[in-house]
């Protein structure tokens, strides 16, 4: 069943990148659909799932946009398996700690994309564009509007669902 | 196997890492050399084309709609601008017209009125019954003006009437249709005098006009003066019947001169008033 939620927020994450691209290009540049994907899937913290779920995402992501094929795919996977993480270890419910959680994935999301085409091209970008506090603000605003959406048509969140696999 | 990878997700996340940034140097190195798609690239982008193009396709086509809408929207306003520029357009040249078709109108009472050597005051008519049983009119003159009561009231097309009554911005004409009135006439050509009152369907009658005088149909019928109100020679009307009558006297009916449904301006002459000159004479 968490699978096939994940499915869906693909297939919605990808409509969404879709139609940012049609009609309003560059707006990706300030917001992250995969990003909230992956977070909030990560926040049920299962390490496994999480992993899969950025690996997925990513290369959805990349396979859509002029990027290095797998570059998105290994930053969702950090990103996926760093919150899923935390929040093995740490109690991260609520909107705001959804929110908190976005943020601070936009900004590993930045550096590891950073790093790793500083690695891989002779044409590095910036570590800190321009854009970057936009589509940290952007994509958390976005992010905890989605969480609240579907903590109150699903009437379930992220960490419960897990709590509830784990007991099973 | 899964469990055992499910049990270590950590090792799983460097395998993963390690997979992919492979992955990345394949991509890459492809993309230096100029194929710029991997095989594994192709498969995820062909699995996943009918969300794009599906998107695409729907958001074309409300794009469309949208801006079909906005099109119709931009119409209609267009449409509603230009039609209040009609109306604003139309009501202006009514305007223009009024105002030539008044101007005209003041230029032929004024260059009418010029010929009379009676001081003449320039009326507008505010109210005109031609309809009733009693014809008259109101004029936006009064007392205050100069008018008084047996004024003549012509207008540049021939008699309009006498005024019956005055007060001090106002005052109340008697039409010569109406079948109260009486004028002193006489057939232009023949010279034959008669009295000129109301008729039916406005028409004039021509009383005691003898039956053995020369009056036909189309003879001009003006004021002969003679009455002590009506100067001389103004035009009253047109002959449009002349028969034989039973007594003494023919029945002549005549069409009036002026248009009374049409009547706007009118010019008052003061026939009663001793001219100023005569007023200022020291002998």
């Amino acid at each position: 069943m968490r699978w096939l939620r994940f499915l869906i927020g693909l297939v919605i994450a990808l409509t969404i990148h879709s139609l940012l691209d049609s009609f309003f290009p560059n707006a990706l540049a300030f917001f992250s659909p995969y990003v909230i994907l992956v977070v909030y899937y990560a926040m049920g913290g299962n390490l496994f799932g999480a992993i899969v779920a950025g690996v997925v995402a990513g290369l959805i992501e990349d396979a859509f946009s002029g990027a290095i094929f797998g570059l998105h795919a290994f930053s969702l996977t950090v990103i996926g398996y760093l919150v899923a993480y935390v929040a093995s270890r740490l109690v991260m419910r609520g909107t705001l700690s959804f929110g908190l959680a976005l943020a601070g994935a936009v900004i590993v999301n930045e550096i590891v994309i950073y790093v790793l085409v500083t690695i891989l091209t002779a044409h590095p970008v910036q570590l800190f564009e321009e854009g970057m506090i936009v589509k940290t603000i952007l994509t958390s605003l976005f992010g905890m509007l989605i969480y609240q959406l579907l903590a109150l048509f699903l009437r379930e969140e992220p960490v419960e669902a897990v709590r509830r696999a784990a007991v099973r | 196997m899964q469990v055992a990878v499910e049990r270590r997700p950590t090792l799983l996340f460097v395998i993963v890492l390690a997979v992919l940034f492979l992955l990345m140097s394949t991509s890459q190195r492809t993309r230096v050399v100029g194929e710029t798609r991997t095989l594994f690239e192709r498969t995820v982008m062909t699995l996943f084309s009918p969300v794009p193009k599906t998107v695409n396709s729907v958001g074309e086509s409300a794009l469309d709609i949208y801006h079909g809408y906005v099109d119709m929207r931009r119409e209609v306003a267009e449409n509603v601008r230009l039609r209040r520029q009609l109306a604003e357009l139309t009501n202006e040249n009514i305007m223009l017209r009024r105002s030539s078709g008044d101007l005209a109108r003041m230029r032929s009472i004024l260059s009418y009125s010029e010929q009379f050597t009676m001081p003449t005051t320039l009326a507008e008519v505010i109210m005109l019954d031609t309809s009733g049983r009693f014809k008259s009119a109101i004029l936006d003159r009064g007392s205050d003006h100069g008018v008084e009561v047996n004024d003549v009231v012509v207008h540049p097309s021939g008699l309009v009437g006498r005024v019956i009554l005055t007060t001090k911005d106002l005052s109340k004409i008697q039409l010569i249709v109406d079948k109260g009135s009486a004028a002193g006439v006489l057939v232009e050509r023949s010279r034959r005098q008669g009295v000129a009152s109301g008729a039916d369907n406005g028409l004039l009658r021509i009383g005691y006009v003898p039956n053995l005088s020369d009056v036909s149909v189309g003879d001009s019928i003006l004021t002969a003066g003679i009455d002590g109100v009506y100067p001389k020679g103004i035009p009253v009307g047109r002959v449009v019947r002349a028969e034989e009558g039973s007594d003494l006297f023919k029945q002549v009916v005549a069409q009036p001169s002026v248009d009374f449904g049409g009547l706007e301006e009118v010019i008052v002459l003061h026939t009663r008033k001793i001219p100023p000159e005569i007023v200022g004479y020291e002998p």
